[in-house]
């Protein structure tokens, strides 16, 4: 197909240059010319490769929804809010030092800590924050390391980035935590493996993260910088609805922005995007709305069962039930994700034939679609 | 081939013109000389340095033309007989002080100043010619025809700069500056000299010797009698003369090298008895008299010079002040279109030029002929761009430049200026120089580039400039961006001589010109002392240059320094012999077309020693023209350019 033919200079003209770029990092240091800088997806050099695989990797360039989907389980792209699950329940680490770290209910880092120590996994590539809290994609090699990696700052990093350095000859078997856009490039990639670098079918794990947007680790950041003495931020945290704030724990105190100030630092791409629980992940794991101390997990693969289960077999985790009005509310948030990212996508585009990156049955389209939405 | 010093008079040696001016000088029993190193003047002062303490003289690169003129002025005042020697260029430089010493006068000691033209700019930024400032600052000036009268001439200034009492300028032009001819050898005076500034004028014993333009309306009167003196002088040389039939269809009025030229079109096509031509060797003042003679030979008139229509201007001036009654002939030259006022001519263009003027055809060769033996001579020459030597220390720097801009992402741009690094400008420097003039120019643009925040300008200005020109003119570039707070970084790129024209020495080698140990002039201290901040790098280091480039560009504020230090790879190489790395490509690693690296070191670094191999598929090392910097090994994603120590 016409797509596959693209390389870097579609990718600037259809992506970039558009606002579509997710900062996954599916493009950057998979070759000499593209590379991640402080917030950029910068061209060294030209190339002059007609086909690229930093086109081909995008998660905002053609993906077929229901082919990703076959690919991952076997089924066509599920009409289901949250995405292909094998169990919804909610989850926290019994590792007091990790809690106390840990943004929710720590159980990505604990997951993650035993996938590394029980061999599911021998490192893993997260997100680690700078002293001075500029997110950085890093490869964590045990669970001291994993431990470092707790928390979110709600920016984007390039963490496929890191993954694209791996030396094809490493067999180092690999976990991930990512984004949905990010576990969307992986998943591009292990459709279409990379034929001279990354050996992907290293990637054993992909622990997915619940999203709604990321901020620009270029606006944002400096919109910090300039309010406060980021070296002391300690912890950001978007409290559930209805507080309508983002805080910010420093070391002399808690600091509170609207979080519609905040939003305008959001990355334009998050408002084309349909997928808030990370659907092609292993595991994936959020915030639990009401549930102060908890996390939401999906389990959605085999593997990710698995690690669920010796998880909760060797007391790293506690499980219980998701109450049915939580799991009401996690599913009317994802399926508004969805609804706002199409709807955002047709008034781009004037058309549903046309739905910019993505090819989505004529079914879910219209079941995403309320026809009042595009009528107005 | 002998040295300039060689004691042999009456011997004929062969020397390029250069080293005839300097033996010239040597005859002349000079005891100064002073240069800014450029081509095509470099080898003057070089080959006097040479022999400078054998033969009693002192021999310096000064940090600058206008220095090495002053400093010759120094000595004349002192009564020693000075020579300073530059490229056009350095003309600009010093004219400053050149239009205030005419009006001074020199001392009792003769005061000569060579200036080296480059025409088509071979190894310029431009061709100016330098002719005119003889016309416009009242200069004597002579050009020499051919190695012999280089030599001559040279010798022959001294004594009219003595007789006038004012410096005395020879111009000289590639091709009488670097090609070889015979020169019949005069004597060396070998004398003792002795300097000594006269406290008391001449006249009268009692007002103090002053050496100054003022009262500048009388200097100026004086002046213009030197000038008439010199005219006088130039009626009568030997330098000037005819040759050709009595009555002629053409007469060619030359100087230079065109003399050369002119007689080889005249020969080509036979027309020795039909057209004449009158050579002349003192160009300015003109010797209106002697010229007016000969100008009756014909009614045609080609005036055949390089660059500018200098002679030929000064010869229609001159008919506009003869008697109404006198011939009034039809010029042909430059205005005409016959020849080119841009660039170097050659026998061709001058046959060319007579032919159409004489309406007579000629073909030099058969084209056919000439298409073959181009073909042949192609196929023996290998296609080389213009580009920095494997090893050096540019390219690295400029990957990291190019790098570090692209990474900013504010379109920061490169000014620069002359050297090497000029070459920057094309594919050896990544396409990285936007702007490039004059010595220094790069530092001084960038002071106006970095004050211009307040009219909405955020992009980041990287000046680069060379460790000799830094000394030359960057240094009050520098100065002006600190005390007037310019935002930009200026990036000395220190290879440890000045590199472009033969490694000659400069204040930060810790050597003279005469291979004497000296002060190391400190870049690093003196742009410290000055309040920048200064930072120093290896290029070959890309990771650690490119992050302070970044870090540097960031930062903004008032002008800073990042010194890019690694000697000059043609040096290393003479003194350490065997390379720091043996580099190869594992062959394995390398996967050629499928690596989706686009080739990367052949098609965008591009070291001479890295070749693709065609057949293989694969990059390859040149073991012949590598010089194992081991840089390259840093460009390859694949890992697959080996390096190792030897």
């Amino acid at each position: 197909m016409a797509e596959r033919t693209k390389g870097y200079k579609e990718l600037f003209t259809e992506v970039i240059e558009t606002g579509l770029c997710a900062l996954c990092g599916a493009c950057a240091d998979g070759c000499p010319y593209l590379v991640y800088y402080k917030g950029r997806i910068v061209l060294l050099d030209n190339c002059t490769l007609s086909k690229g695989q930093c086109y081909e990797y995008c998660p905002r360039t053609y993906i077929d929804m229901d082919a990703i989907s076959q690919q991952v389980f076997g089924v066509p792209y599920s009409e289901d809010e949250i995405g292909v699950t094998k169990e919804v329940f909610v989850a926290r680490s019994t590792d007091a030092h990790i809690k106390e770290k840990a943004q929710y209910g720590g159980v990505v880092t604990t997951l993650l800590s035993l996938a590394l120590t029980e061999g599911f996994i021998d490192s893993a590539i997260l997100t680690k924050t700078s002293v001075d809290k500029v997110p950085t994609p890093f490869l964590a090699q045990n669970a001291e390391e994993v431990l470092q990696c707790t928390g979110s700052n709600y920016m984007a990093c390039p963490v496929v980035a890191r993954l694209n350095q791996v030396p094809r000859n490493d067999s180092n078997k690999l976990g991930v935590a990512a984004m949905p856009c990010q576990v969307l490039a992986i998943t591009k990639m292990k459709k279409v493996p990379p034929e001279n670098r990354v050996n992907i079918s290293n990637v054993k794990l992909i622990v997915g993260l619940f999203c709604t947007w990321a901020l620009s680790p270029d606006g944002f950041y400096q919109f910090l910088a300039k309010n406060l003495d980021l070296s002391q931020v300690e912890k950001f945290d978007v409290p559930p609805p209805p507080t309508n704030r983002f805080d910010v724990y420093t070391t002399s105190g808690k600091l509170s922005f609207s979080l519609e100030e905040i939003r305008q630092y959001a990355l334009p791409t998050c408002a084309y995007c349909l997928d808030m629980t990370s659907e092609f992940a292993d595991i994936s794991v959020g915030s639990a709305e009401g549930v102060a101390g908890w996390n939401i997990v999906i389990t959605r693969t085999d593997i990710g069962a698995e690690l669920v289960k010796v998880a909760k077999a060797k007391k790293k985790i506690e499980t219980d039930r998701l109450p049915s009005e939580n799991l009401a509310h996690l599913k009317e948030a994802a399926l508004l994700k969805k609804k706002r990212a199409l709807n955002e996508i047709i008034k781009r585009t004037g058309s549903t034939d046309n739905l910019l990156y993505v090819r989505l049955s004529p079914r879910v389209i219209e079941r995403l679609l309320e026809y009042k939405w595009i009528k107005r | 081939m002998a040295s300039i010093d060689i004691d042999a008079p009456g011997t004929s040696q062969l020397f390029i013109g250069n080293e005839a001016i300097a033996r010239g000088a040597l005859e002349a029993g000079i005891g100064f000389a002073a240069a800014y190193p450029g081509t095509p003047s470099s080898e003057i002062l070089g080959s006097l340095a040479a022999v400078a303490k054998k033969s009693g003289i002192y021999a310096e690169w000064s940090v600058n033309e206008k220095v090495a003129v002053e400093a010759a002025a120094g000595a004349s005042f002192a009564g020693i007989r000075a020579l300073a020697a530059m490229k056009q260029n350095g003309i600009n430089v010093v004219s400053d002080f050149l239009a205030n010493v005419v009006m001074s006068g020199t001392g009792k000691a003769g005061l000569v100043l060579i200036s080296c033209d480059d025409p088509s700019a071979i190894s310029s930024s431009n061709e100016q010619d330098t002719r005119p400032i003889a016309k416009w600052l009242d200069i004597p000036l002579v050009e020499p025809g051919d190695f012999q009268e280089a030599k001559d001439m040279t010798k022959w200034l001294f004594d009219l700069s003595e007789e006038l009492g004012t410096l005395c300028m020879l111009r000289s032009v590639t091709r009488i500056a670097h090609a070889r001819g015979n020169v019949k050898l005069g004597g060396l005076p070998r004398k003792e000299h002795k300097a000594y500034f006269e406290q008391l004028h001449d006249l009268k014993r009692v007002t103090p010797t002053t050496f100054m333009p003022v009262p500048s309306s009388i200097r100026h009167s004086f002046l213009h009698m030197k000038m008439d003196r010199a005219r006088e002088k130039f009626e009568l040389s030997p330098f000037n003369r005819y040759v050709g039939p009595d009555k002629a269809g053409l007469l060619i009025v030359t100087c230079g090298s065109c003399w050369l030229y002119s007689q080889d079109a005249v020969k080509a096509l036979k027309l020795d008895d039909k057209v004449g031509i009158l050579k002349l060797g003192t160009l300015w003042p003109l010797p209106e008299k002697f010229v007016a003679e000969y100008l009756n030979k014909s009614q045609n008139i080609l005036v055949v010079e390089e660059i500018d229509p200098f002679l030929e201007r000064s010869i229609m001036e001159m008919i506009a002040n003869l008697p109404p009654s006198s011939p009034h002939p039809t010029f042909y030259g430059k205005r005409s279109g016959h020849l080119n006022a841009y660039g170097e001519l050659n026998p061709d263009m001058v046959i060319k030029a007579i032919a159409n003027i004489l309406h007579i055809s000629y073909q030099s060769r058969d084209i056919e002929y000439g298409r073959k033996a181009e073909a042949a001579t192609k196929s023996y020459v290998p296609g080389r761009t213009l580009t920095f030597c494997p090893g050096c220390p540019h390219r690295a720097t400029f990957w990291a430049i190019k790098n570090a801009l692209k990474l900013d992402g504010r379109n920061g741009l490169v000014t620069g200026d002359i050297g090497c690094y000029s070459m920057a400008l094309g594919p050896a420097g990544f396409f990285q120089l936007r702007t490039m003039h004059c010595m220094g120019a790069g530092s001084g643009v960038a002071n106006g580039l970095g004050k211009l925040g307040q009219f909405g300008f955020n992009q980041p200005v990287l000046a680069v400039i060379g460790d000799s020109t830094f000394y030359h003119a960057g240094i009050p570039a520098l100065i002006n961006g600190i005390y007037n707070q310019s935002n930009f970084v200026l990036i000395i790129l220190d290879n440890g001589g000045t590199a472009m024209t033969g490694f000659q020495p400069h204040p930060g080698t810790g050597m003279t010109a005469m291979g004497e140990p000296t002060k190391v002039v400190s870049m690093e201290a003196l742009c410290r002392s000055l309040g920048a901040r200064v930072e120093l790098c290896d290029p070959f280091d890309f990771k650690s240059t490119t992050a302070t480039l970044l870090e540097m560009m960031a930062e903004g504020g008032g002008a800073k320094v990042v010194i890019m230090r690694r000697e000059c790879e043609l040096v290393r190489s003479r003194k350490e012999k065997k390379p720091p790395y043996k580099v190869y490509v594992d062959p394995d690693k390398c996967i050629g077309e499928a690596c989706g690296c686009d080739r990367l070191c052949t098609r965008v670094f591009q070291c001479p020693g890295l070749i693709w191999d065609k057949k293989a598929g694969k990059a390859k090392i040149d073991d012949v023209i590598c010089t194992g910097c081991g840089v390259c090994a840093d460009v390859c994603p694949q890992g697959a350019i080996i390096k190792e120590k030897t």
